[in-house]
């Protein structure tokens, strides 16, 4: 504290100075021309040591350098030199008015100088604030992306459960109808002969819908690691289409498919097998959609630079609202039974072709999905 | 045991086929319902002799549904619950159900806790009238509190023996751990699920239980049940 205290006295000393030692230069300068000089120069000369001492040591310093510099401009630039006496009208008017700006000058230099400090001190401690605030929003922001993190997680883990739980089911389903059947007819129960094909029948096409469940679990996955690349080669894709209506059979039991392709459908540009995953969703949702004894219809159509094709069914249709999101995997808690995994792989192979995907109102009511894929 | 109505609750195609073929080749008649509403609609009507209810239902959730059903009918329920609910098992029998098939389940097991169903029914072993009862090679005589295995006596302290009652009372029928509890040692010890593995290990060394063809089976975290290990 008293070390400080010394400190500060030293520099605001050191200050105060600064206005002495100028006039005492500026004097010793103007001293051996004082006979030839105008009696107004060594005044106005003498206002800038007292601006000086004003700007860098206060008011009180440049007032007292003022009352120097009146003391060493009456002594030794007003004759008769090396007294305080003034003889003249003109002389007591300079002395006067030099007295007067002195004060004035060293009074307003001051008082600038204070400002400028008080500005000085406002701004440092507003870039001191705003130190403090930007640390504290740097803070809010790391905190806000935690929270972000965090949340984004909890939907991940959410999606990740929810994803399990459908999938256990879907895969259990068949599984159950399976085991059913095959515990039965092992325990030696006496069917006919159409009953136990038909029990057969059962199980085969459980079997076919978990091969299906399977399939997609291993596109999911390979969309989820960004590998899902598909290897183009042109085929026809109509005879795709005929030969997976043709696979799928068994799940349109009691329904029409009505196939409306053109006989000249060009051939597309894609993977073989990721169009058939795609064509068999399409057809196992419309299957799932479509009410008993209707007419789901499958068609083709050449559309400029690509190939659409088409699955209407004549079911309940998707509302509009939710058009977009039917093509997002794993939609949580719409109630529905399937993983939702099914229409997100068409999207997904559709996209890597460079394809679109839609669903529509069908001419027939019900639901057209839909996808565009480049020809050939 | 023909022409029994068999009422089959489930929503799931296959299922509904599988044990239709299977309760008709046994003589069953059978009926259908894919959703809870269905379900009360024919149990109303049809009057059926015993209810295969999955839990769950596109509409009710199964358990409502055997809860409502509860409410005036005495119907046998065995309800079909996915693996790993064991909560759900407990909840179901507190509802009413008489039993519980877990999915994905063995046809011929259904059937003999179908079996077990139509036979509590038509023979109300449930009464205390019955002063002797028999499970397989097993026979508890109630008069003078005496249980014999293949004839020889099978000597049991006063709890034992009202553990082995309370489970014989439903040969077949799975007995929660609260009703077990609440039977044996009163409504107080609902929660000291431990006494019942005590006092089963000990029936099971008395009764030399085979591990393989047990009389005394344990469901895990539901109860346990007495069943005629030459039963199929």
């Amino acid at each position: 504290m008293d070390a400080a205290g010394n400190h500060k006295r030293l520099q605001a000393l050191a200050r105060a100075a600064v206005g002495v030692l100028l006039l005492g230069a500026a004097a010793a300068v103007m001293l051996p021309f004082r006979g030839e000089m105008a009696r107004a120069l060594p005044a106005v000369v003498f206002v800038v040591p007292i601006a000086v001492a004003g700007l860098v040591a206060g008011r009180a310093v440049a007032i007292a350098t003022a009352a120097a510099a009146a003391g060493t401009f009456n002594a030794l630039f007003i004759p008769p030199y090396a007294t305080f006496g003034i003889h003249g009208p003109e002389d007591i008017v300079a002395f006067v008015v030099f007295g007067f700006v002195a004060i004035v000058v060293g009074t307003l230099v001051s008082r600038e100088g204070e400002r400028r400090q008080v500005a000085e001190q406002r701004a440092s401690d507003l870039e001191t604030l705003n130190a403090e605030l930007q640390a504290v929003e740097q803070e809010r922001q790391r905190l806000a992306e935690e929270a972000n993190k965090a949340a984004i997680l909890e939907r991940l883990d959410e999606q990740r459960s929810a994803l399990l739980r459908s999938v256990s089911h879907d895969l259990r389903t068949p599984l159950g109808g399976i085991s059913a059947i095959v515990s039965d007819l092992l325990s030696g129960t006496a069917y006919d002969e159409a009953t136990r094909a038909e029990l057969l029948g059962l199980v085969a096409s459980e079997t076919e819908r978990l091969d299906r469940l399977v399939a997609n679990l291993l596109s999911m996955s390979r969309v989820e690691a960004g590998a899902l690349k598909p290897d183009c080669k042109p085929f026809a894709i109509d005879e795709v289409v005929t030969a997976t209506v043709r696979r799928l059979g068994r799940l349109f039991a009691g329904r029409r498919v009505q196939l409306e392709l053109p006989s000249q459908l060009p051939l597309v540009r894609g993977d073989y097998v990721q169009l058939e995953q795609v064509i068999t969703n399409l057809l196992e949702n419309a299957a799932r959609h479509a009410p008993p004894s209707s007419t789901v219809r499958v068609g083709g159509r050449d559309v400029g630079s690509h190939v659409e094709v088409w699955i209407d069914d004549e079911g309940s249709g998707v509302r509009p609202f939710e058009r977009e999101r039917i093509f997002q995997p794993f939609r949580v808690g719409d109630g529905s039974s399937s993983t939702g995994m099914g229409l997100a792989i068409c999207k997904a192979i559709v996209d890597a072709h460079g394809g679109t995907i839609s669903v529509d109102n069908a001419p027939y009511g019900g639901a057209r999905f839909s996808f565009r894929v480049p020809k050939a | 045991m023909t022409g029994e109505l068999v009422l089959v609750v489930d929503d799931e195609p296959v299922i509904v086929r599988a044990l239709s073929a299977a309760l008709q080749a046994r003589g069953h008649r059978v009926a259908v319902a894919i959703n809870g509403a269905e379900a009360m609609a024919e149990v109303a009507t049809r009057h059926p002799d015993v209810v295969i209810l999955d839990l769950g239902l596109p509409d009710i959730d199964g358990m409502e549904v055997c809860r409502q059903l509860r409410e005036w009918t005495e119907t046998p329920i065995i309800v079909l619950t996915a693996q790993g609910a064991e909560s759900s098992k407990v909840e179901a029998l507190d509802a009413g159900a008489n039993d519980y098939v877990t999915k994905p389940f063995s046809t011929p097991e259904l059937l003999a806790r179908v079996r077990v169903a139509l036979r509590s029914r038509s023979n109300p072993s449930d009464q205390e009238t019955n002063v002797l009862i028999t499970v397989g090679h097993l026979a508890i005589d109630l008069a003078h509190r005496r249980v014999t295995l293949k004839g020889r006596e099978v000597d049991l302290t006063p709890k034992e023996f009202a553990f082995l009652l309370a489970l014989a009372r439903h040969p077949g029928r799975v007995i929660t751990h609260q009703m077990l509890l609440r039977e044996v040692w009163g409504p107080e010890y609902s929660d000291e699920v431990q006494y019942l593995r005590v006092y089963a290990s000990h029936l099971r060394k008395k009764l030399d239980d085979d591990p393989a063809r047990p009389y005394l089976v344990t469901d895990p975290g539901v109860g346990f049940r007495l069943v005629d290990p030459d039963d199929d």
